[in-house]
């Protein structure tokens, strides 16, 4: 149990001194493909483990539970196929050794936030979290680098520290700050303090979704992502905000309940601030120019689709919320490792810059597409199936007005999603009659960079066409929760 | 095993021609003629496969694909669109190796070519909403690349106004979508008819139509969402035009069809609302295509005319309720002989571009004068869509026709004003005399005019090659055969898709010859002579000095919905807005960081302004630096964890 957690952190410290490339390599390989393959031997059985008991309420404890699986298998295998394009990518990088080394200890740190049974053991995985994907944004170590990974840390702390606030009132009002499904409040242990709770509760939603890029916190991700490596982008926008979306799906569902939030102002105020952040990040990624600051506005609004599922606090809207989840992780990792592939081959880090493209590199741009198709949500790509659910509960007679505003601006955002991923597209497969071809020569990157991009694809087109599996099992996690 | 055969065979319609276009990309890759004729193969084989169809009315579920599972069925009305898809597309694809001979992207524009083919089967043979709206996101996207082909600047620009609709549009209509699954809880289109056919009041369920009903009027280039169609169809190469004016946008009908047919059925209001747009787009595309002076462009708008001619039939049929046999019969007819005599158009169009790669009537005039099959094909196919008796287009038109009298008959009858329907009845003759004016004026100029500086001719060989000759004769001289023969012919088509439209049969068979309805046609001949002569000989033309004849373009420019309004509002005025206040949001907290920033760290009162730490971690330039850690923020963390570390042992010991 303790294995996955330790095993990338040992082993992360071990490879930042591997100076030979290849070794390197190797050894980053086998590392992550053994944690996938414990965290799937895991994810067949359920354990529990308390690693240290603080005291008689606090502890580090650690659990594998549907949701932790689910997470967990996910974020190892978008994490494996990330490295394998890294290794590639890092050869124009300084520094490699230093870049795996925090990327495969990051992952430690990502395993325990998904294992983690209790609320403390939550907050201390969170902040590792962060501060070891740190070096991952600042690795280029220019001033912008610097500068940009200031704003991350501020942000990310800020936002934690409104969630260790929130650890302090759960702590007394809750019977234990062990993840029980359903939630652990108290009503006894409340007594009169309930606005005071949805109080705490609203700030501790803001300050995780600070992690999730969720207005009024999202201001990190523009600054962090282009100045980033393209692999660490990659997982910082398809999994690190991820970590977010745990710690909100923790605490909603797991400490206090939902049943408390229903209904309340509470709920009202995050789906509208859902629904803000989802248009607004549509809205400057549809006016933005650099591709990958582009991508990090997309990220902004798509990872909001997810929040505004989790805040229906409706089964279909979760169902929604965690496809979602997927889909964006793998979608995002395909553009961002394209727009690597890209910067790697050409240089080229301006979306008008992109003509003829798609004739260079045909295999990179034809994940990008597909990718793109499922950021939008056509069919029959994976995008489509998670926004229809998330549409269902949208809808849900429950939310009046408020629900059809946010589907509605779900479709504006699709909308403008097509208009700030379709025209790169385009611009790269038809450069137009006028163009001339002659000159393009093929800059296929090899496969250490294909690959990654076309099982990623593959399973875009793969979940969308048959989601039945993968849906089956979010049923079986939201059948606990409900 | 005949359940069997038929579960196979409606997936297999489907997706047997989208792994038939991965193949043959495979093939071209190496012999560009063999993936040809694979093309063909592979149409051929969905063409005699959608004639198997016949007989068989049995569904195909594939549960779970796409979150709700794909349905799809056959019946009469299936198995007719089902085989008009597959004879078309096998014919335009036999059409397009000539046409495409020194062509590039051809590898391309097969895959994606077939690909449409498979989606738009998808579409016609769909048993549920969910499944139509699938294949028609696919069909979008599939068929840009073959309005895309040529990549000229017009081309691209007209593909990807085509696109941004088609998205639109889809968009819009799975919104619809959405609230209608959350209101009736189901996408089946017999459960919904079921549903929809007790229910006394439909008013909450308007508004989802129209939301529903967007997406596919974009398709069918309905007013005001028209404005796509006459440019991508210019633009596009002649084959793909033909499949888009004969299937492709009829994939937009057919979900208006099915709206109206299994939601709004004998729904009134909503046939009053069809049917304004409808009659606006049948005027509309058909002054266009009086204006226009390039020969697909007329084709173009003409296409969108006759849409507005079977949107009125939709409406009729919402509008009569019970008594819609005529006007169902006359949608469902007009839809196939549109489709029919289009791809004869087009495809003569196309003939025309491989000779002289040119459609400006007043260079390519003259061309067809010493062809007299290319003239003679032509004609049939004015004749055809000017509604002459004995042509095809008389017949369904006529339909039409009757269907909207046979309705002022029943408000007479009930002592209730026709006024309205009788100027749309006197709008539908109108455009019909339209239809015929412009057809002159495009048939006048390129078989008839004289041209003293011809274009010269691009093409090697004969302007058109044997196959393509026979296959543009037998389309030709099944129009009249249609329009000669309808109660064999036409009537029975109709029979078959009455089913799928709820309509009931004709109290008695229609005496199409009579002269109530010859009527009608004479009406139109009239109007249409008048226009050609007093309007398009006087207005529109002029003749030089050597007294030949010059067409003008008057159409006013700055009459153009896309420029003038769609694109200012959607590509500068709403983004400017949005993004006015997307950009206030998004500064929102940095702003409120640096407010603080100026009021904590300022000069006054001797408060300290703490210098940019430029030590901040060793990953700045003064890496090599070994006081870095002595000073800065690392610094601090370090003596902070180590501070941590010691405690943490102290509590544990």
């Amino acid at each position: 149990m303790l294995f996955p957690l330790l095993f990338p952190l040992i082993a992360g410290i071990i490879i930042g001194f591997q100076k030979q490339e290849k070794q390197r390599n190797l050894l980053v390989f086998i590392t992550i493909a053994i944690e996938l393959a414990v965290v799937v031997y895991l994810a067949g059985g359920s354990n529990t483990l308390v690693v240290w008991q603080m005291t008689d309420r606090l502890s580090l404890a650690y659990h594998t539970d549907g949701l932790a699986k689910f997470f967990a298998v996910m974020i190892c295998a978008i994490w494996l196929l990330a490295a394998v394009f890294s290794f590639e990518y890092m050869k124009h990088e300084h520094k490699p050794a230093r870049f795996f080394m925090f990327y495969t200890m990051a992952l430690g740190a990502l395993m325990s936030l998904c294992f983690s049974s209790n609320m403390v053991t939550l907050y201390l995985s969170y902040e590792y979290m962060t501060l070891l994907t740190l070096p991952l944004v600042i690795h280029t170590g220019t001033v912008e680098a610097v500068r940009a990974g200031m704003k991350y840390l501020g942000y990310s702390v800020f936002g934690a520290g409104l969630g260790l606030m929130g650890l302090f009132f759960l702590n007394s009002y809750c019977t234990s700050t062990s993840f029980v499904p359903g939630g652990t409040l108290d009503q006894g242990l409340l007594g009169g303090n309930g606005s005071l709770m949805l109080l705490i509760y609203f700030l501790m939603m803001i300050g995780f979704g600070c992690k999730a890029g969720m207005f009024p916190l999202h201001a990190w991700l523009p600054t962090a992502h282009p100045v980033a490596p393209s692999p660490a982008s990659a997982v910082l926008s398809g999994i690190i905000t991820k970590g977010g979306v745990i710690a909100i799906i923790r605490v909603t569902f797991y400490l206090v309940g939902a049943d408390f939030i229903r209904g309340s102002w509470v709920q009202t105020a995050l789906l509208t601030l859902a629904i803000i952040t989802v248009f607004m990040g549509s809205m400057l990624a549809y006016k933005e120019r650099l591709l990958k600051r582009r991508l990090a506005y997309s990220t902004v609004s798509q990872v909001s689709y997810v929040l505004f599922g989790l805040m229906t606090l409706h089964p279909i809207g979760f169902v929604g919320a965690l496809m979602q989840v997927v889909f964006h992780a793998v979608a995002k990792n395909i553009l961002f490792l394209g727009a690597g592939a890209i910067i790697y081959k050409t240089e080229k880090t301006y979306v008008d810059q992109y003509k003829g493209l798609g004739k260079q590199m045909p295999v990179v741009m034809w994940c990008f597409t597909i990718a793109s198709l499922s950021l939008i949500g056509i069919p029959p790509t994976g995008g489509f199936v998670s926004k229809w659910y998330l549409a269902q509960a949208g809808l849900d007679p429950a939310y009046g007005t408020l629900g059809l505003v946010g589907v509605a601006v779900l479709m504006v955002s699709a909308l403008l999603t097509a208009g700030y991923l379709l025209p790169i597209v385009i611009d790269a497969f038809f450069p137009g009659k006028d163009f001339d071809d002659t000159k393009l020569e093929k800059k296929e990157p090899n496969y250490l960079m294909t690959v990654p991009l076309v099982l990623l694809s593959a399973a875009v087109l793969a979940f969308g066409i048959f989601p039945g599996g993968l849906m089956q099992w979010i049923l079986n996690i939201s059948s606990v929760i409900f | 095993m005949t359940e069997v055969m038929n579960n196979v065979l409606l997936p297999f319609l489907v997706f047997f021609p989208m792994i038939g276009g991965l193949i043959g990309y495979i093939i071209g890759r190496r012999n560009q003629g063999a993936r040809d004729f694979w093309a063909m193969a592979v149409t051929l084989v969905v063409c005699i496969g959608a004639f198997l169809l016949m007989g068989r009315e049995e569904g195909y579920a594939a549960v779970g694909i796409c979150g709700l599972g794909l349905q799809m069925e056959s019946g009469g009305f299936q198995l007719i669109l089902a085989v008009l898809t597959g004879v078309i597309w096998f014919l335009t694809t036999v059409f397009s190796k000539e046409y495409f001979a020194q062509d590039k992207n051809l590898n391309r524009y097969y895959l994606f070519m077939l690909l449409t083919e498979g989606a738009t089967m998808g579409i016609f043979l769909s048993a549920d909403f969910f499944t139509t709206f699938i294949f028609f996101e696919i069909m979008s996207f599939t068929s840009f690349v073959l309005v895309m082909h040529d990549e000229t600047k017009e081309a691209m620009k007209a593909a990807k106004t085509y696109l941004a609709v088609a998205v639109l549009g889809g968009l819009v209509t799975l919104m619809g979508l959405f609230m209608l699954y959350q209101k009736t809880g189901t996408l089946q289109m017999n459960e919904l008819q079921q549903i929809f056919s007790v229910m006394e009041d439909r008013s909450a369920y308007y508004c989802i139509g129209v939301l529903v009903f967007f997406g596919f009027a974009a398709k069918a280039g309905l007013f005001p969402l028209h404005i796509w169609l006459p440019k991508a169809y210019t633009l596009a190469p002649a084959p793909a035009s033909a499949l888009l004016s004969c299937l492709l946008t009829k994939t937009g009908v057919f979900g208006a069809m099915a709206i109206t047919a299994k939601i709004f059925l004998y729904d009134a209001v909503w046939g009053n609302f069809v049917l304004i747009l409808g009659v606006i787009t049948m005027l509309m595309g058909a002054i266009l295509a009086v204006f226009s002076i390039n020969l697909k462009r007329t084709l173009a708008c003409s296409s969108m005319s006759q849409i507005g001619f079977i949107m009125v039939g939709i409406a009729m049929q919402g509008i009569l309720g019970e008594h819609n046999a005529l006007a169902a019969a006359g949608t469902l007819l007009h839809f196939i002989n549109h489709s029919m005599l289009k791809l004869v158009l087009f495809l003569s169009a196309g003939v025309v571009f491989m000779s002289l790669k040119e459609l400006d009537l007043n260079k390519i005039k003259g061309f067809g004068r010493d062809k007299p099959l290319l003239k003679g094909i032509f004609l049939m196919a004015l004749l055809g869509i000017g509604g002459i008796p004995l042509w095809n287009g008389y017949i369904s038109k006529t339909l039409l026709h009757e269907s909207i009298v046979e309705y002022i008959h029943l408000l007479e009858e009930a002592g209730q004003s026709a006024a309205y329907m009788q100027m749309v009845e006197y709008l539908f003759l109108f455009a019909g005399g339209l239809t015929l004016a412009y057809m002159t004026k495009i048939f006048v100029a390129v078989f008839v005019d004289k041209n003293p500086n011809p274009l010269p001719v691009q093409k090697k060989g004969p302007y058109m090659s044997k196959v393509n000759a026979v296959i543009l004769t037998v389309c030709a001289l099944a129009l009249p055969v249609c329009g000669m023969l309808p109660y064999m012919t036409q009537d029975r088509l109709a029979e078959l898709g009455r089913g799928f439209l709820g309509a009931h049969a004709p109290e008695h068979a229609v005496e199409y010859f009579a002269w109530v309805n010859l009527k009608g046609a004479v009406i139109s001949l009239a109007v249409g002579a008048v226009v050609y002569f007093l309007f398009i000989r006087k207005v529109l033309m002029r003749r030089d000095a050597a007294g030949n004849v010059v067409y003008l373009d008057r159409w006013p420019k700055w009459l153009d919905l896309e420029e003038k309004v769609y694109r200012p509002l959607l590509l500068t005025v709403l983004p400017f807005i949005g993004g006015f206040f997307a950009r206030l949001a998004a500064t929102l907290t940095d702003g409120f960081i640096s407010i603080l920033r100026m009021l904590i760290f300022n000069d006054d009162n001797g408060r300290v302004i703490p210098p940019e730490d430029k030590y901040f971690s060793a990953y700045t330039d003064g890496e090599t630096d070994k006081t870095v850690y002595r000073e800065g923020f690392a610094r601090s963390l370090l003596m902070i964890g180590i501070g941590l570390a010691v405690a943490m042992l102290y509590i544990l010991v």
